[in-house]
């Protein structure tokens, strides 16, 4: 995917950021990777397993697609909620 | 004199590379003089040293190109896919926001603009024979 545009964003010589995933168990058990590492690039082996990412405050699920391979799993998981005015009653 | 290549319009006096690089969307400067130095043109070659057979031979080049309708699409297409995958950029996309990690607190017009899931390409068409108001006066 995006290789063009990955290769802009970070040296090849670091190649992609793997950071140790239990990915084996949860193939194994298809059991949900609950973690906190959002800059984790989402690697071939990951397709059709089940996530859960922290945005800052909670863990939010996601499952990993074809077409997710090369992006980060933080992408998937907006971390702001979008403003939306409340009229408060008591001052 | 006009030379027509694939519907559009050029005065004689346009120089080549230029011209193709401004009439169509999906080619650039870069595209359009290897294309010219493919094809045996000088440089600074205008649009009325063309002749027949050159015409033709610029035209079967530009059909084996993703020009116009096609290179569009192709930018439709990422952006689609942005937004089917559920990533932050598709989600920006989607919200007429800028996708980059610019500010919003004040700006951000263009990408108010411009940002959509079915987005609109630039007009390249628009550029090149246009006439000023005050001219159609005269002419």
């Amino acid at each position: 995917m995006h290789q063009s545009l990955y290769l802009l964003s970070r040296s090849v010589w670091k190649g992609p950021n793997i950071v140790p995933l239990p990915v084996k168990e949860a193939l194994a058990k298809g059991a949900p990777i609950r973690t906190n590492a959002r800059s984790a690039t989402i690697l071939p082996q990951f397709v059709g397993l089940k996530f859960q990412v922290h945005n800052g405050k909670e863990y939010v699920a996601f499952e990993v697609s074809e077409d997710m391979v090369g992006s980060k799993l933080g992408e998937f998981v907006p971390t702001r909620k979008r403003f939306s005015y409340t009229q408060t009653k008591n001052k | 004199m006009v030379v027509h290549i694939l519907g559009k319009g050029f005065k004689g006096k346009e120089v080549i590379k230029i011209a193709l690089a401004s009439k169509f969307y999906g080619i650039g400067l870069k595209t359009s003089e290897t294309l010219c130095s493919k094809l045996g043109f000088y440089p600074w070659m205008r649009m009325h040293q063309l002749s027949e057979p050159q015409i033709m031979n610029i035209t079967s080049e530009l059909s084996n190109m993703t020009i116009e309708g096609n290179a569009r699409a192709v930018v439709k297409d990422n952006i689609a896919l942005k937004r089917r995958i559920g990533s932050y950029e598709g989600m920006r996309h989607a919200l007429n926001l800028p996708v980059r990690g610019q500010r919003t607190r004040n700006n951000a017009k263009t990408a108010r603009r411009l940002n959509r899931v079915d987005r609109r390409g630039y007009h390249t068409s628009t550029g090149g024979n246009k006439v000023t108001w005050w001219k159609r006066w005269f002419f």
